[in-house]
Order: C-alpha cells, then structure tokens, then sequence
C-alpha cells in the first residue's frame, strides 16, 4: 500500500519535527539562565604560566552571572588577528591591548569609552592617577584602556666585568658611551651594548630618543620626531653600532632573543630591556653579577625613559559590555593585580596600593623601574603607531644602521608612518 | 579526441538534451562550490580590493579609486627591491634545490647497506615544520654564538664570528641555505622515483656498447629524467615565489629590505600597514608575474619534450 506508507513516512516527519521545535525551545529555556559570556583575547610573555587560568577561575566563581573565555595569542600576531577578526565580526568583547594601537583602533571607533563604567567603579581612586593617560587620546578626552601592567626600560649592567675594568655605572651618554669601548672586544665576541636593531627594538630606541632630549609629538601633538634635535640623538644611537662599534655585528637583526642570549652568555656588557627579563638574568649570571640602572641620559638633569602600558579594553562591537567591563576592572583591582605583578609576567602594577607591597619596593628591579616611571614618555596615541612599532621603524631603523639611508631620512619615513 | 566524448556523453543521457549535463552537474556540485568558495572568490575579492582603498573595521568608508594603488606601485622603491629578491629567491632556491636533490637521488638509487633507513632519514628535513627549521638555522647561524661561525673559526676558515643574518649581502643568501636544505629531499623522492622507472636494460646496452658511466648518464638517465625535472621545477618555482615563512621568522625581510621578497612585502603592508588595497594590488602583480614565468616555461617544456622524443 503505497499512500499508507507514504502517510506513515509524512507523520514521522512531523512527529520529528515536532520533537525539534520542543528541543529548540528547551535549549532556549535554557539559555536563558546561562550566565552572559565575555570574550577576553590576551598575550602572555610566557604562555606556560598558569597564573591567568587561576585568575579566570577565581572571577568565574565569584561571579556566577558572567562566563570568562579566554583566548591566548601570540604578542606578535595580536595586532593582525584582532583588526581581522574584528572586520569579520568574530571579535572578542574585550581583550588585553598595547597603548601603541590605541590611536588606529580609536580611529576606526573599534573601542568603547570607559568613562561612565569608571565613574561607578570603586576602585578608580586607587589607580596610579598619571597613569589614565595612557589610555586616552587627548588629556581631555575618554578612557580607552584601563590601566594594568605597565613597562619602564632600564639599564642592565654586568656588575662584576664595570668593577674589573675601575669603571662607575654610566649616568649620561658620554660615560655610556664611554664604558661601552672600554668593554668592547671583538676578539673575544665582546661588545659594551646590546643594540636592539630587529623586532620590537622600537621602545629601546624610543627610551634613548627621548632620554637624548628628542620627542615624538610636541605639546600640540605635531609630530616633531624629525627635527634637528631628534636626527643628532638619532644619529648618536646609530653611531654607537658604525662608528664605535661598541654593539655586536648581528645588531641589525638582533631582537629580544639575541639581545637577551648574547647578555647572557657574556657577549654583551649592557642592555636595556625592562622588569620582564628580570629573573631570567639573574638567573643566568648571579644576582650579584647584574646590576639595573636608569637609562643614561644626554643631560642628566633631564632623565628619561619609555613606558609601555598593556592595558584593557572593551570592543564597540561587543554585545555584553557591562559584563566585560565588569572583569577588565576586576583585573584592575589589587587581589587580581598584585598576582599578576608577582607572576613571571611580572610587569609594573598600575595600582598604588599594590605598588606599595615590600615586594616590589624591595626588589631593585621593580624600583628603578618604578622610579622611571614618573618621568617616562609613552608613544604617543597615533594611529600610525601600530605600523611603526609592526613594520617602518624596524625595515628604516636597520636601513640607517647599515648606512644605507641617514638618520634625518630614517626620521623622515618615521614621522610620516606616524601620521597615516 | 572530442568526438568519442561527446557521443559517451549523449549515451548517458536519456530523455532530451537538457538532462545530459544536468546529471554531470550535479554530481559535480559539490566541487564546485568548493573550488568557488575557496579559489574564485578570494581571487575575486582581492581583485576587488585591488581597486579600493579599504578602510578595515569601517567599511563605509571604502571606497572606489580605480587604477590608483597600481600606479603607487610605480612610484614604490620598495617593491623594486622585493622584486629583484624575489626573482634572486626563486632562481636560486630551485636551482641548488634541483642540483642536490639530483646527486641525493642518484646517490640513493645505487645499492648500498643500509639503504632503506638512508632513504626515511633523507626525507626529515621535508617534514620538519617550517618555524622549526627558522628557528633552528637562525641558531645556527647566529652572529654571537652559532655554531656555523664557530665551525669555521676552528678550521680556520673565518677569522671572525660574521653576521649572517644582519649584513646585506648573506642575509637573502644565509636564509637561502636554510629553504635549499629544507627543499632538497623533495627533489630527491621525485627524481628517485623517475631513475627507478628507468627500465634498466637501456643503460645496459649503452654500456655493452663503450658508454662510460658519464656517457650513459648524459645521454641515457638525464633526457629520460628531463619529464619529471621540468614539472618538479616548475611546482617548486611556484610553491618558492609564495613561501614567505622562513624569511619572515629568520630576518622579517631585513636588514632593511635586504631580503624583503613580495609576498612578504604585500603581507607587512596589508596586515602591518593594515592597507589591504595596496596589498592586495601586490599580491596580484605577483599572481601576474608568476602566471607570466611558468607560460614560458610550459611552452619551453613543451619544446624540450618534443626534442626528448
């Protein structure tokens, strides 16, 4: 019987449907009661650590209402992956994020203001208060970022190899410049400074530059990055690899790797590099062989340095921003603060009751850092910036220090990569 | 050749013209919509983009500037650079890449004890992943410690620790060596295979006939082996031009654009840069130089094969 069984055929079809439509609606009772999920994307220097899982878990469970989901990615392709998942719509609600994107993500009004979540959030007073710059665009204007980790580059020094040779740890340029022919010898593949010419050597130029008297904006955020100035400091940091030769040979395309790897291994004599690498120098080459010193300045009345902020932000596109702000503040707060301060990602806590522990103030590293921090300059929130700091300043950096182009042409290709 | 097709094709059919490719097509949907989704419509796209300028995370903003990124090509030294690496790249790459896959191959294809364990070994280089292999040559070839520089310091070779990867002239070069090892078992496998469908009765006779072991290598071995090189190299010149992995991960196309090749080029500016416009506009230069090489070389392919025969 043909029609009986097409009948038979048709009512489970129904029958199934039916059982569909009644799964559907039960997934959605459901859902309603899940908690609302935040998208969190972040970096971490050292991936293995389990300290962020913890601090995750710790937020999930006081707060039953919200779902953290984290997702790690690599510092290097943070910038990429971000832009272009943001353009396809699969963004995250909120992430972690370097001051050096703020001008280009704030352009393309891929970032919420903070403002109004702020002013409710009693934790705000605590906040180191010159640190909220960092996160803005103009000194008026909206809170991009929260602040959270900050970096300050300093110097390391071989204590025991300054002692042999009678020399005092460099205070200006001359007695750097100084010290480093003095421990410069080729023969024994030994150099006074390890110049960063390669990946991510922009911020220990820029810690230089700036310690050099040259600025990036001036007061009225015109880009002054190639005035006279600056191409003198300029040309004075890329004499240090031509014409004294005071840095390795493989300078050029030494990135954080070589220069820590050749500090380590006897290679070099100085580095500049920030509270990060701390524990893996020490651990090397003996607390007592290592010493930390504020980057040197041209004049020493002027001192100097960079600071990099890596903050938190919330994504325009988000659709639970209350949710996300919720935890990029509770990260903000001491509790979740001082364990990340105190993990190996160990950067500059941007709370003051936090800053204040014995930890950080009885380690020399943490203190010249924080010391730095009250004169330290940022890179200025450009949208350029995040080309600079991926791509220009390094191809242009390293065309100078082959002699190929001159530091005021170096200077040039910056200053417009700035301004895109 | 078309007609025995045809009239198979018009056997399958049953009722009418219009069902003999509506079944083919069908069957063949799903491939297709696969190859338009993944080939013809990023190829599509980056045309499109090729003639915007692109504002990513603001697509109002795009908008239509016709032949504009093209002629800023003209007016970009940088790509001038990336070109001649490229080209510099890509032939010495496949050349050195082809010549010691060819001894490889000749080597393995000869009766030796332990032969078989020769042969897995010789492939590892192939199947280690390319993050691995730049890291592991940066190492090696670092300009403090390596352990290149250090070799030939204790023979006596250099002087000095040079390097490698920060001067201009052995940055390409330096990474070069890197790709050509990691490339050769790939020629070797493919040539091996060609050598052992070589009846061996041909270098047999030769050889009855006074051919010295050159003699018949030349005149025997190597035209029948002209096939199988003509596609690897060319397969290999293609997968060359794109790979941009161990530049990248070795000297990120520096110093300077000492060994900026275009892929790497068209990658810094839309991803870095973020003009993916621009970038894209690379990208298809490329597709168009490269489209324009290997019609060249199909055709002297073409030529060569006739002379073979």
């Amino acid at each position: 019987m043909m029609w009986l069984r097409r009948l038979r055929f048709s009512l489970l079809c129904l029958g199934a449907f039916g059982l569909f439509l009644f799964a559907g609606s039960a997934i959605e009772s459901i859902h309603a009661q899940t908690p609302t999920v935040v998208r969190y994307w972040l970096w971490l220097d050292d991936p293995t650590e389990p300290m962020f899982g913890d601090l995750v878990k710790e937020f999930n469970a006081a707060n039953p209402g919200i779902r953290v989901e984290s997702q790690l990615v690599p510092l290097s392709e943070y910038h990429d992956k971000l832009v272009t998942a943001l353009a396809g719509g699969a963004g995250p609600d909120a992430g972690r994020f370097k001051d050096w994107w703020l001008g280009e993500f704030v352009k393309m009004n891929a970032l919420e203001s903070q403002n109004a979540s702020i002013a409710k959030w009693p934790g705000r007073g605590d906040v180191i208060e010159n640190l909220w710059n960092t996160g803005k665009i103009t000194e008026a204007g909206p809170v991009y970022m929260m602040p959270h980790q900050s970096i300050t580059f300093y110097l390391y020094y071989r204590k025991d190899w300054f002692a042999q040779a009678g020399l005092k740890p460099p205070a200006t340029f001359d007695e750097f410049l100084a010290a480093a022919k003095k421990l410069t010898d080729p023969a024994k593949t030994q150099y006074g400074f390890g110049l960063r010419g390669g990946a991510g050597g922009q911020d220990q130029w820029l810690a230089f530059m700036v310690a050099g008297g040259a600025r990036l904006v001036d007061a009225q955020g015109r880009v002054i990055i190639n005035n006279p100035e600056a191409v003198k400091v300029n040309q004075w940091y890329i004499d240090l690899f031509r014409e004294h030769k005071v840095a390795p040979p493989s300078a050029p395309t030494d990135a954080y790797a070589q220069v820590l790897g050749a500090f380590q291994a006897g290679n070099t004599a100085m580095f500049a590099h920030h509270v990060g690498s701390s524990v893996l120098v020490t651990q090397k080459l003996g607390a007592a062989n290592v010493g930390v010193l504020p980057v040197p300045a041209a004049d020493p009345a002027k001192p100097a340095t960079m600071v990099t902020m890596a903050g938190n932000v919330v994504f325009s596109a988000s659709k639970s921003k209350e949710a996300a702000f919720k935890f990029v503040s509770w990260l903000s707060e001491t509790n979740a603060m001082d364990k990340w301060s105190g993990s190996r990602q160990g950067q500059l806590p941007a709370l003051k009751s936090v800053a204040r522990l014995p930890r950080y103030t009885e380690n020399t590293f943490f203190k010249v850092s924080l010391d730095g921090a009250n004169y330290a300059i940022a890179w200025p929130p450009l949208p350029g910036v995040g080309y600079v700091s991926a791509q220009a300043w390094q191809a242009n950096m390293q065309r100078a220090l082959l002699g190929q182009i001159s530091s005021k042409d170096m200077l040039d290709e910056i200053a417009k990569a700035l301004q895109r | 050749m078309r007609s025995p097709k045809r009239s198979s094709a018009r056997a399958v059919g049953t009722s009418g013209r219009g069902r003999t490719w509506l079944l083919p097509l069908f069957l063949l949907s799903p491939a297709l919509v696969l190859l338009l989704g993944i080939v013809a419509y990023p190829i599509g796209r980056a045309i499109w983009l090729s003639f915007h300028r692109v504002e990513i995370l603001q697509p109002d903003l795009t908008q239509n500037i016709g032949f504009d990124h093209y002629r800023g090509l003209l007016a970009d030294p940088v790509i001038r650079i990336a070109l001649g690496n490229s080209v510099v790249w890509v032939v010495g790459v496949v050349i050195f890449q082809f010549l010691g896959g060819l001894i490889g191959a000749l080597i393995l294809n000869r009766r030796f004890p332990g032969r078989a364990a020769v042969r897995g070994l010789a492939l590892i280089p192939w199947a280690t992943p390319s993050v691995l292999v730049a890291l592991m040559w940066t190492w090696m070839l670092d300009g403090n410690y390596g352990l290149i520089n250090d070799l030939l310091v204790r023979t006596g070779i250099l002087s000095r620790f040079q390097p490698w990867l920060a001067q201009p002239w052995s940055a390409l070069p330096a990474v070069m060596l890197a790709d050509v090892w990691q490339g050769i078992p790939f020629f070797a496998v493919m040539l091996l295979a060609a050598l052992q469908a070589i009846p061996e009765d041909l270098s047999e006779a030769a050889r009855i006939d006074g051919a010295s072991t050159w003699r018949v290598f030349l005149h025997v071995t190597l035209p029948l082996l002209v096939p199988t090189i003509l596609i690897t190299t060319m397969l290999r010149m293609i997968w060359t031009a794109n790979y941009m992995d161990l530049i990248m991960i070795m000297t990120g196309g520096g110093p300077g654009y000492s060994s900026l090749t275009v892929p790497l080029h068209a990658y810094y500016i839309a991803y870095k840069r973020l003009d993916f416009g621009y970038g894209a506009t690379i990208a298809i230069v490329q597709v168009i130089a490269l489209a324009a090489a290997i019609v060249l070389y199909l055709r002297q392919l073409r030529r060569n094969e006739v002379m073979v025969q």
